[in-house]
């Protein structure tokens, strides 16, 4: 049996009531042997899942978690080999005090209030025209949309990397023919770089999901707002948009986890974009902790950063839950 | 979603924890047994590293070598050692930089060799075997050391006008003018964001980073000589003579191939990097002299070299020294190491290698160790590493990058990569005089 | 009104079409620049062919270094990303119709801690996971990839959602009535009902093992072991030592056309997968 299911089971003894049983005093002795089976099934069925989630998941949380309660303890030239001491929460204080880190998770907040809701606009957009009845090449474009998805984040970066670098950009070097000069390694045009990677990596994927939700809105629903001459952007607007709204719910929500990961693409640009500090992401800056040798710090900023990304999307889901509500 | 289930799931999940977390510290690493032949793991990166292993594992029977090609120290090979060594299974050798391994040494990173390797110090250059080792105990067997130089396109700054390649630095930045006033997409060299490139051109001023006195550090970053460099080419960059590009990228070969980065101030270790970057001008380049502060008094400085330390957890100690010996000194294993890794030996023997003797097509026919030769014996031997590198290099290698972009400049760097390192060891509990 | 209908038209079918470069331009480049030599990649145009095309060339010289490592890698990640979503896909789908159609105590919990785990980043606590691993010498293994990728929450979540709309109650007692056992139902009629949707589970964690480095980058030191982005990032890293610049774009070519394949191959399931999802 699984500790989680362990715990579940503990923790669903407070309040029995709220989950119905299967109905035992109904079942005769003949059925006995199959509502056995049936009573046991969810722990049979659950248990691999569940094993392998506890180990992958649920344990090294819980280690990251006891990690950064410690902290290494050296003396002198610190050369002797270090001891580790319980410091409580004293990592904590050291890590939402290291202005690098808090920086960094204020810079990629910011980008993600930029780059989130352009991204998810531009997959609206699209997904609304895909989804329009007299748009040709819909296959076409839909592939073509999606295809920077399969991409790993890396080549993409890698891609992206050779795009930027001002002396190869054949970007920079065809906008240099007409007049304008850009720079997309410069500091100022650092974070819109980024998020360009990220927005050409996603829209399509977004694009997908928002699509395959426009689909399945059942015909009469638009062929009525039809014949009430609800067309094109008003039908879009007034019908199909708050039709889709948990396609777009689940879309931000996976952009916030997403944003809050932002790794591969700064590391790989860092190679041609010396002035992007080590420290530019939140799991970058662990990263560097883990490379000082600071396990504990890097653990620290793990936690620190989970718990900033659990109160982001669910906040953000309760909040569209309660307007949803009220409408 | 509602709150209620949802702080159901977290309870939940705190409770999971404490069971998981019990069963994960359970277990305990059992020891591999050795029968036949005792392995030893090796971790490394640098080119022709394998063909030396192969040598070995040949001409050995009673030892088996097996190399794993990581990336590259800075690029995240330090980290996977350090990681392997926390995890308690790091290979029994791994090729840490001399610039690393007082950094590991004080992670505790690393297992004591001083008696295997005793027997064998008489051996290497002396500074070289010293800094295998910090304050008294030894770690490792040195392989090479990495004397700096001028490498330049010496077709190119002859049709410039430029007869001999610049002896002192105020030469460099004269010639610098000369070459960029003739063709303005051209500039004699670049501005890299390697942070151990800077600190060769530190050393060689004369800077003195680091060093202990008693049970205490000092750290000196920013002093008067590391000013002098940064001063220098804080000027060069001002005045838009120097190129400021990422250091071993792209557009640093693009504009070398093309014409247009003229030079390259690095150690021996990075010519055949460059020959293999830019084919296309084979024959064009020359190895010079690093230029100078003091022509009267010529000093040069060190950017690399790298030690095989072991690592700790090794079980066979005798037998990877043994082996790390063997790698540095052996004939064959060295002849191989100049050429493919272009080192430059740190074993005594080696330096009558006749690898080193033989002329360079793609330096026009010249004997480039000759140069480093002379290089070597001007490196000031004084210098010292600091405890926390890699968080040093880090902060510094950024603070580079940003001066190249025009931002902030390179005293403020400096200045950044003091504080950031004082306050790391501080954190780490170092104490600092 | 018919111009504007048409002005319209043509207006919609710009943006398309501006959408549409901006995703393929870099693709376009990636395939243009595959085909170039080392020297021409630098000074040709970059969205143009260069005189020569290198393309077999290049795929040979880049298949042949290091004794083939490269084919290796694209192997590697093939059985990682194949193997692994196949197994994630049955997990997950065991889990999510048990938490849709039966009911038991904890279900709520269990399944709300299931969501709070898609709201965690893994690539968060990796490296203490590397650590436990270490503990019982599982890195450096084939497992210390594989293992972790096969566990997928969200997989669980979908598989619930899926479960619960298209696996018909009577189905199931039909099923029992016939005195199947649980595991026999599952298998041989709720599978069958939910076959599209699994392929959408299947290829959302495909995508997401071939595409991962970070935690393959920390789990493997045996280059013979790993996928092939994080061979291609180590080459880059290599600073052009081993393999010309260019060949690490081919490369990266390479490596994106299975998984382009694997898409055309199973689009039509996807959409179907995907509209049951994220509507409920």
């Amino acid at each position: 049996m699984s500790p989680s299911s362990v715990a579940t089971r503990a923790r669903s003894k407070v309040r029995t009531g709220d989950t119905p049983e299967p109905s035992r005093s109904k079942a005769g002795p003949a059925r006995r042997r199959r509502t056995d089976g049936r009573r046991w099934a969810p722990l049979g069925f659950l248990a691999p899942f569940g094993t392998l989630f506890a180990v992958t998941f649920v344990a090294p949380i819980c280690y990251a978690l006891y990690e950064s309660l410690y902290k290494l303890h050296r003396s002198g030239l610190g050369l002797a080999p270090p001891s580790e001491v319980f410091t409580g929460l004293s990592n904590y204080t050291d890590a939402l005090g290291d202005h690098a880190f808090t920086a960094s998770i204020v810079r990629v907040v910011l980008i993600g209030l930029v780059q989130v809701p352009l991204m998810l606009g531009l997959a609206l957009v699209l997904a609304l025209l895909l989804d329009a009845r007299r748009t040709p090449f819909k296959r076409f474009f839909r592939l073509g949309f999606f295809l920077p998805y399969a991409i790993p984040g890396v080549i993409g970066g890698l891609m992206w990397s050779f795009l930027y670098q001002p002396d190869v950009s054949p970007i920079a070097d065809a906008l240099g023919r007409i007049g304008l000069h850009v720079d997309f390694t410069s500091d100022g045009m650092l974070p819109w770089s980024v998020g360009n990677m990220l927005t050409w990596g996603w829209t399509g994927y977004n694009m997908i999901v928002i699509h395959s939700a426009l689909k399945a809105i059942p015909g009469e629903f638009t062929e009525a707002a039809e014949l009430d001459g609800c067309t094109g952007w008003r039908l879009a607007w007034h019908i199909k948009i708050p039709m889709v709204r948990p396609a777009l719910v689940m879309t931000t929500v996976f952009s916030i986890i997403g944003m809050a990961q932002l790794y591969n693409e700064p590391v790989i640009m860092k190679a041609v974009a010396p002035n992007l500090a080590g420290d530019w992401t939140p799991i970058m800056a662990a990263q560097n902790e883990v490379a000082a040798n600071n396990y504990h710090a890097a653990a620290t900023r793990s936690v620190i950063l989970a718990l900033v990304i659990f109160v982001l999307s669910f906040g953000f889901m309760r909040f569209v839950n309660k307007r949803g509500g009220a409408q | 979603m509602k709150s209620r289930p949802f702080r159901a799931a977290t309870l939940a999940m705190a409770l999971t924890s404490l069971t998981a977390f019990a069963a994960a510290c359970g277990s305990d690493g059992s020891a591999e047994q050795a029968s036949g032949p005792v392995t030893v793991e090796f971790w490394g990166w640098a080119p022709g590293y394998e063909k030396s292993v192969e040598l070995f594992n040949a001409a050995h029977p009673g030892i088996k070598v097996t190399y794993s090609k990581i990336s590259p120290g800075s690029k995240g090979g330090y980290t996977k050692m350090l990681n392997a060594v926390k995890a308690g299974n790091a290979p029994c050798l791994g090729s840490v930089g001399f610039e690393t391994l007082p950094t590991f040494a004080a992670a505790g990173a690393l297992q004591d060799a001083t008696e295997a390797a005793a027997p064998y110090a008489k051996e290497y250059a002396p500074w070289a075997f010293a800094q295998s080792g910090v304050s008294g105990r030894t770690f490792g067997l040195p392989v090479d050391i990495a004397p700096m130089a001028l490498i330049y396109r010496k077709d190119l700054f002859t049709k410039y006008g430029i007869a001999a390649a610049p002896r002192t630095w105020d030469e460099y930045a004269a010639d610098a003018a000369i070459i960029h006033a003739a063709d303005p997409n051209a500039y004699i060299g670049y501005f890299g964001n390697d942070a151990y490139n800077f600190a060769g051109l530190a050393w060689q001023a004369g800077a003195k980073w680091f060093g202990t006195s008693g049970d205490k550090w000092t750290v000196n970053l920013n002093d008067p000589a590391t000013k002098k460099v940064t001063a220098f080419w804080q000027d060069l960059i001002d005045r838009k003579l120097v190129k400021t590009v990422p250091s071993f990228d792209t557009a640093l070969y693009k504009g070398m191939g093309e014409g247009t980065i003229l030079s390259d101030v690095n150690a021996v270790w990075d010519t055949p990097i460059l020959a293999d970057s830019v084919k296309q001008t084979s024959g064009n380049w020359a190895v010079a002299p690093m230029p100078v502060w003091d022509a009267a008094a010529p000093a040069t400085g060190n950017a690399g070299g790298s030690p095989n330390a072991v690592l700790k957890g090794c079980k066979h100690v005798k037998e990877a020294v043994e082996f790390a010996h063997w790698f540095g000194t052996d004939q064959a294993s060295v002849s191989n190491l100049i050429k493919e890794t272009g080192i430059y030996p740190a074993a005594l023997s080696g330096l009558e290698n006749p690898a080193l003797h033989q002329p360079d097509p793609f330096y026009g026919g010249q004997t480039i160790f000759d140069v480093f030769k002379e290089s070597a014996g001007r490196v000031d031997t004084g210098f010292r590493w600091g405890p926390v590198m890699t968080k040093t290099s880090g902060v510094l290698g950024d603070g580079l990058g940003k001066a190249g972009a025009g931002g902030l400049g390179l005293d403020a760097a400096l200045a950044e990569t003091q504080a950031q390192t004082v306050a790391e060891m501080k954190t780490q509990g170092m104490e600092i005089g | 009104m018919r111009t504007t209908d048409r002005a319209g038209r043509a207006g919609v079918i710009a943006v398309l079409l501006i959408a549409a470069l901006y995703s393929l331009l870099p693709v376009w480049w990636l395939v243009v620049s595959a085909t170039k030599s080392s020297s021409d990649l630098f000074s040709s145009n970059g969205f143009w062919f260069a005189g020569r095309i290198e393309l077999v060339h290049n795929v040979s010289t880049l298949l042949g270094v290091q004794d083939g490592i490269f084919g290796r890698w694209l192997l590697n990640s093939v059985l990682y990303a194949v193997g692994g979503a196949v197994v994630a896909t049955l997990l997950s789908s065991m889990a999510g119709y048990v938490l849709a159609k039966y009911t038991f105590r904890g279900r709520e919990a269990v399944f709300n801690t299931v969501l709070g785990a898609i709201l965690i980043p893994a690539p968060l606590f990796a490296l203490p996971l590397y650590l436990m691993f270490s503990a019982t010498h599982v890195v450096n293994t084939f497992w210390a990839v594989f293992v972790p990728s096969v566990v997928s929450p969200f997989g669980v979540y979908l598989a619930r959602i899926y479960a619960a709309a298209a696996v018909p109650d009577e189905l199931l007692e039909a099923g029992r009535l016939d005195g199947a056992g649980e595991f026999r139902i599952f298998r041989s009629l709720a599978l069958r009902v939910l076959q599209p949707s699994l392929v959408t589970i299947f290829l959302f964690q495909f995508v997401t093992i071939w595409t991962n480095y970070l935690l393959p980058s920390l789990m493997l030191a045996n280059d013979r072991l790993q996928p092939v982005t994080v061979g291609l990032v180590a080459w880059k890293e290599q600073r052009g030592q081993t393999v010309p610049y260019n060949l690490i774009i081919t490369g990266s070519l390479l490596s994106v056309v299975p998984i382009v394949v694997m898409f055309l191959l199973l689009q039509r399931y996807w959409k179907a997968g995907l509209t049951s999802g994220s509507v409920k």
